[in-house]
């Protein structure tokens, strides 16, 4: 990551969660994800799942072209589309469930660090059976157990997820309508 | 002697277990590393207090038990004991409480360097945050 991330210079920072610290903090379901916070520290526009580019539109159906024509209008001409109300009803708030999956989560990482990597999977097991389609933890498990997250597994968790009603998806800025 | 490594939202942090309570570690080392402290009035952090009823239960005057602390506080919270790590957090309702302020908290994390980088550094400002991962 630091390769890719140095190799321009950047205007921005680039910080590591390890803990998914932010994620807990603001509600991000998925990466990658969005969110804005204006001038007064207030969320203006709540996490929601906006790829950068189209890399993966055939998969995602969403058209990141919408994300940035929206993040220019505010940042040109303060323009927002949500209100406060609005922002809050595509919040996705946690469950005591998720709450909990994160704590165990975050155990794995410590016990990982200090190379107990038993102790670790059993922590990131516990983590995924209290938050079974909560991406941050099943899918960000995938390469700390040696799994492909674009692979085999990744399409099980995605089918699994869809059946349970796509849950934690609310805004779906530039998503296609299929 | 035992360290024990408890894990918040600023971090892990190491104690050593002195033997008091279910998770006992220095009350001075515990304010040190999350700024709670032990009052007459309660735990405080900054303008913050929890009244504690059970005194006795939670320190002896130096040590502070962390177990009882998460308790206390309504925090959330996972004990390995067997690994000697504790992992607290918020609960889904204050969590939730908080997220439909529309504040957006303040955290702090290293960049790519080690540096601290807080988004309080960015403050009178429009701020779009992006989560990712390189795989």
């Amino acid at each position: 990551m630091k390769e890719w991330a140095t190799k321009e210079p950047l205007s921005y920072p680039v910080l590591i969660d390890t803990m998914h610290i932010v994620a807990d903090l603001y509600g991000i379901v998925n990466v990658p994800a969005a969110l804005w916070i204006d001038e007064n520290d207030k969320i203006v526009r709540p996490a929601d799942s906006t790829p950068a580019s189209d890399m993966w539109r055939s998969f995602s159906g969403v058209d990141s072209a919408v994300h940035h024509e929206l993040l220019r209008r505010w940042v040109r001409h303060n323009e927002l589309t949500m209100d406060a109300d609005a922002v809050r009803s595509f919040q996705v708030l946690p469950t005591s469930e998720v709450q909990q999956a994160r704590l165990h989560r975050r155990i794995a990482i410590a016990l990982r660090e200090r190379g107990d990597e038993s102790g670790a999977l059993e922590h990131m097991d516990k983590a995924e059976q209290l938050a079974p389609h909560d991406w941050t933890i099943r899918r960000g498990n995938m390469p700390l157990r040696g799994v492909d997250p674009f692979g085999e597994k990744f399409m099980e968790f995605v089918g699994e997820w869809s059946a349970a009603g796509s849950p934690g998806f609310k805004l779906g800025t530039g998503r296609e309508t299929k | 002697m035992t360290r024990l490594t408890v894990i918040d939202e600023t971090g892990l942090h190491s104690f050593d277990d002195v033997g008091f309570g279910e998770l006992g570690v220095s009350a001075d080392d515990f304010a040190r590393a999350t700024g709670w402290l032990l009052r007459p009035e309660g735990l405080c952090k900054g303008d913050v207090c929890v009244p504690v009823r059970d005194a006795a239960a939670m320190s002896n005057g130096s040590a502070i038990d962390v177990a009882e602390f998460a308790r206390v506080t309504g925090r959330n919270v996972v004990i390995d004991a067997s690994r000697n790590v504790v992992a607290m957090g918020e609960q889904a309702s204050s969590r939730a409480a908080a997220m439909t302020t529309l504040d957006a908290p303040d955290f702090t994390l290293p960049d790519i360097n080690g540096k601290m980088v807080s988004l309080s550094d960015f403050a009178n400002r429009k701020k779009l945050i992006l989560a990712w991962s390189s795989w």
